[in-house]
């Protein structure tokens, strides 16, 4: 059931410092706004009841894509549409492409930012999938101090981050592709405006024919996304075969540690998990050697 | 606690005095009287409360009316021009892809931001653009025609 929001007190910074201020005032009495998609709709339906809401939405600069040489960043306001329309992350990010395209509803991409979504903490999150492929880093901004953080330091488990009180995520930065990555990103739902009952993101380089780097990530199979690295470690130094590939992705059926909930059981999340690598793995190659 | 805004809707300038806590659905449905947004599942699920925001569609139960500050605002209220209704009105009810109504309004306006971005698209792409809206009446193939054929007459 959800009912009317509660009052609740409203600040709407124009800078990072005052926002970070702000939220370091009120510790956990505060919540960031950014799209609202998941904030507002908790606070409905009374999971949460901050007693002040910080939005960041007025604060300028914090809605970009931008590259050069050491790789692409982007924003804590910065749209999952826009980056689903992005035709550098589609060129070069193939799988952060694929995971927002996969989300519906436009309604929710237009207002949901990439950021909010990470900040949710779900393991269910298909751009926290993509990002693990892609090695991302985190830029999270407090009152007195900055760091960058890889993405998997980021979550601790089911709606929790590491995010301090006072701490704003500012930034995701992605390392540059060379030339013979591929990535893909595939996942499993009932509908599409569903969340995933398995995602499955893949990132490999390939030189020479055989695999050298290899990244795969895997959503709501555990408390967080994980990285299957008994499965990439089989990937590594292989030519690739389709015999690796399958011992792969049944190593990475192991490596999951799905829960049974309404959307699936044990069982067939762990099923899906082997197909989904595998298809990722080999939709990957194909892109790496193309 | 109540903050002055200045919201347009459907090109009319309104100023209203909200609490921070009144989402963007109340106000246009208590404050500015226009009910055409609908309110059904509150959470982002069913689309019922599409506006556009900008000309971008947004699920306006999730959108604080604070944060549409200075925006302009469409509800179906203003897409017809006086009596005569606008081509995917008219190609609504002639393709029969209206029954109960209650999704009308937001699919509409889906259709519409998605003509405006994209007037050629394909019909996966029609289906893409409205796969937040949820219908019980039609099953879709009939909005999806008839969004099809504004489409392809423009
Ligand atoms: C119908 C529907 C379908 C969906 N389908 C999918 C799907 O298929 N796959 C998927 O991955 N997701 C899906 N989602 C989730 C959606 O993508 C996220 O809820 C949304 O992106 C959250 O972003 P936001 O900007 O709205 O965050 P908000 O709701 O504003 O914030 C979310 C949380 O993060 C915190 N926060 C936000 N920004 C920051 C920041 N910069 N620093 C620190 N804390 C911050 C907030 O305090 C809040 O706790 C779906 C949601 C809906 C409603
Ligand atoms: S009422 Fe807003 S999405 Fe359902
Ligand atoms: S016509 Fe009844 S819900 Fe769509």
């Amino acid at each position: 059931m959800t009912q009317p929001l509660k009052p609740f007190g409203y600040f709407e910074p124009t800078t990072i410092e005052e926002a970070a201020q702000i939220l370091s005032k009120y510790g956990t009495k505060a919540k960031v706004l950014a799209g609202g998609i998941d904030l507002v709709a908790r606070m409905r339906r009374r999971l949460i009841q901050p007693q002040y809401v910080v939005s960041i939405l007025n604060i300028p600069g914090l809605d970009y894509i931008q590259s050069d040489e050491a790789g692409l960043r982007f924003g804590a306001l910065t749209a999952i549409r826009s980056i689903e329309f992005s035709p550098i992350i589609e060129r070069d990010y193939a799988v952060l492409h694929e995971a927002a395209s996969q989300i519906a509803s436009v309604q929710v991409k237009t207002m949901g930012t990439a950021v909010g979504n990470l900040c949710v903490a779900t393991p269910a999150s298909d751009i926290a999938s993509a990002l693990y492929a892609l090695a991302a880093r985190l830029r999270i901004t407090g009152s007195a101090s900055e760091k960058i953080i890889p993405i998997e330091d980021f979550f601790v488990g089911v709606n929790k981050s590491v995010l301090e009180p006072g701490e704003i995520v500012t930034e995701v930065i992605l390392p540059s592709p060379t030339l013979q990555t591929g990535g893909a990103f595939f996942k499993l739902v009932r509908t599409a405006a569903d969340i995933a009952k398995v995602n499955v993101a893949v990132s490999l380089t390939v030189t020479d024919n055989r695999c050298g780097e290899a990244r795969i990530a895997l959503g709501s199979v555990a408390p967080t996304v994980i990285r299957a690295t008994h499965a990439e470690e089989a990937l590594k130094g292989s030519t690739l075969e389709p015999k690796v590939v399958e011992q792969a992705a049944q190593l990475a059926a192991q490596e999951a540690k799905p829960i049974a909930d309404l959307r699936s059981t044990v069982e067939y999340r762990r099923g899906m998990v082997r197909v989904l690598v595998r298809r990722a793995v080999e939709k990957a190659l194909t892109r790496a050697r193309a | 606690m109540k903050q002055l805004i200045q919201l347009t809707v459907n090109g009319e300038l309104h100023e209203v005095r909200v609490e921070p806590w009144k989402t963007l659905l109340e106000v246009i449905r208590d404050d500015i009287g226009l009910t055409s947004p609908k309110e059904a599942c509150s959470t982002g699920e069913c689309s019922a409360c599409t506006v556009l925001l900008n000309g971008k569609p947004v699920n306006s139960c999730l959108v604080l009316a604070v944060e549409a500050q200075s925006k302009d605002i469409l509800t179906i209220e203003g897409l017809s021009q006086g009596s005569k209704l606008h081509p995917l009105q008219d190609a609504f009810i002639r393709h029969g892809a209206i029954q109960c109504g209650f999704c009308t309004p937001g699919m509409l306006l889906s259709a519409k931001a998605l003509l405006d971005e994209n007037p050629q698209p394909t019909e996966e792409e029609i289906r893409e653009a409205i796969s937040g809206n949820l219908c019980r009446c039609t099953g879709y193939n009939k909005i999806v025609e008839a969004i099809l054929e504004v489409a392809q007459s423009q």
